[in-house]
């Protein structure tokens, strides 16, 4: 979405011996690759203690299944589901589902960078679907922003969008929502000796931060309209600005807010949720078919307690409790 | 597609924003890289060797982890800009690398016998750059200069990144709204191809009242 990097060098290495330059690149890289070790290091940092790998981190709940084994346990359509010429069909035809999603969200798709595998909520369901579909938990993932989301459905670049998705009726004008699948809402991240901010209202006046591609920018908005708002792109960009004193709260979905918090004792969640986010699976809207058989595979795994199993291996490792009630299919205004 | 026209003014004012970064970002460029260049090429080794690594450094790194890094790491160290102030002063670091190797080679297109010239009459090392090879280097620099401008202009938009309000920005703040990323971007597209146009279009004429007849 932003036009970066690779304009730069080419256009403006005018005063510049070829060759000279050529030789020199090889030492630089290294500098490079060790700046961008630096990097990650930071810009992550703040959100991102990174789950152990497979899940469990076992300690208090021994009894608890990683992400694997319950994609593993998951169910496969019957044969009768699939009609010809569908969307399933093609899905199936091609043995992968192409995902759209992100590989940075904490509890909901973030990559483990040790095993290179995808963890969380929208990862562990879009394996369950795709091996409801073809038979084999193969997803091929493609990133996609709040910019890109509707137009790669649009556009067949992807089958299914799984981002943390808020279902609204404007944007269901355009692709399909199957579900919900889950119910968050908006929440406040402080820090941890804060005390003056304790609800919506409160943050009239100060500098909040947000992810920029989230509905709760727009939310604050509705909720504290003389808030400041700071765009950034990730999670923990948004965590490391309140740690920093760049901004005075986080506003985002509960769920993740408290996958932040439970990283870090110098931050804390104050309030309840004061909007309600109904996630759904986003779908092109050319198949209606699809978005029914979406629709009955969800219903499938809530009802034989797929849906909270794998709640319980990725939400469930950072957030106490048990799985909570799934939301009712189409309750949300434009599902 | 009307609420997003509707909304025009609100784009136009990062525009403003998008040009202010650009303006005080190339300025700032300019008096480093040409700082730098002096570095480069005068007699004292120490100021050489510092100059080529500046350069080398930040020409090697993509700016957007160089903004990452300034706004969320410098504070950790203590330091904390305004967002807007921290894009700023990445744009002039980072585009003073691409001035000083233009600056280096409006230099290297200046005729030796003139730096001889001047030296023959008892100029300085400084009296030589500052009087007679840096005035006729900087005629023949108007285009890459103008090239790099443009470069600062668009890099700016990294900005919306770190959540500086720039034209991209708000650009996605309308299409968060609006859910409508198509005309939001052609808007945005057509704001940065004006600039840009105007800045080529100018240099073009400003090169050819500069130009030294050799």
């Amino acid at each position: 979405m932003v036009p970066q990097k690779n304009g730069n060098r080419s256009e403006h290495g005018d005063g510049e011996g070829a060759g000279r330059g050529r030789r020199r690149r090889g030492a630089a890289a290294g500098a490079v690759l060790a700046l961008a070790g630096v990097l990650t290091a930071c810009g992550g940092g703040g959100g991102s203690s990174l789950p152990p790998a497979g899940g469990a981190p076992g300690a208090g709940k021994p009894s608890a299944l990683t992400q694997a084994q319950v994609v593993a346990a998951a169910p496969v359509a019957p044969a009768s589901a699939i009609t010809a010429g569908s969307w399933m069909a093609k899905v199936r035809k091609r043995g992968t589902l192409l995902v759209g999603g992100t590989d940075s969200s904490a509890m909901f798709s973030q990559r483990n960078p040790v095993s290179g595998q995808l963890e969380g909520f929208d990862a562990g369901l879009s394996q369950m679907l795709a091996k409801y579909v073809t038979g084999k938990p193969s997803t091929k993932l493609s990133l996609v922003t709040v910019d890109t989301r509707e137009t790669m459905l649009q556009n067949g670049t992807v089958d299914a969008v799984f981002a943390t998705y808020t279902i609204t009726p404007q944007r269901a004008r355009k692709i399909a929502f199957a579900g919900p699948y889950y119910e968050s809402g908006d929440a406040i991240l402080v820090k941890a000796g804060n005390s003056t901010i304790t609800e919506p209202a409160d943050l009239n006046g100060r500098t909040v931060a947000t992810e920029g591609n989230s509905t709760a920018a727009l939310d604050l908005r509705k909720f504290a309209p003389k808030a400041k708002t700071l765009l950034f792109q990730e999670d923990g960009e948004c965590v490391a600005a309140v740690k920093q004193g760049r901004a005075d709260a986080y506003v985002l979905d509960q769920g993740i807010l408290l996958g932040d918090v439970a990283n870090d004792p110098a931050l804390k969640v104050v309030g309840q949720p004061f909007t309600q986010e109904p996630y759904g699976i986003g779908l092109p809207k050319g198949d209606p078919e699809a978005k029914a058989f979406v629709n009955a595979w969800l219903k499938t795994i809530y009802a034989d307690g797929e849906w909270a199993r794998l709640w319980k291996a990725t939400i469930g490792t950072k957030v106490a409790g048990s799985p909570p009630a799934p939301p009712t299919i189409g309750s949300a205004d434009g599902s | 597609m009307r609420e997003v026209v509707a909304h025009i003014g609100y784009l136009a004012g990062g525009l403003g924003t998008t040009l202010e970064l650009s303006l005080l970002g190339f300025a700032g460029a300019v008096v480093l890289g040409t700082l730098l260049t002096v570095m480069r090429v005068g007699p004292v080794l120490p100021l050489r060797v510092v100059g080529t690594l500046y350069v080398e450094v930040f020409r090697n790194v993509p700016l957007l982890a160089f903004l990452v890094l300034f706004v969320f790491g410098l504070p950790d160290a203590g330091i904390t800009y305004s967002l807007f102030t921290s894009e700023a002063v990445c744009l002039a670091l980072y585009f003073a690398a691409y001035v000083c190797e233009a600056v280096r080679a409006g230099i290297n297109a200046v005729p030796v016998g003139q730096a001889e010239a001047a030296r023959a009459i008892g100029m300085t090392f400084g009296q030589s750059l500052a009087l007679v090879i840096l005035p006729q280097a900087f005629r023949t620099m108007v285009q890459p200069l103008a090239n790099i401008f443009i470069g600062v202009v668009l890099s700016s938009s990294l900005g919306a990144a770190v959540g500086v309000s720039e034209l991209i920005g708000r650009t996605q703040w309308l299409d968060l709204q609006y859910d409508e990323p198509v005309p939001t971007f052609l808007l945005a597209t057509a704001g940065y191809v004006l600039v840009t146009l105007t800045v080529a279009l100018l240099a073009g004429r400003l090169q050819k009242r500069m130009a030294v007849r050799r």
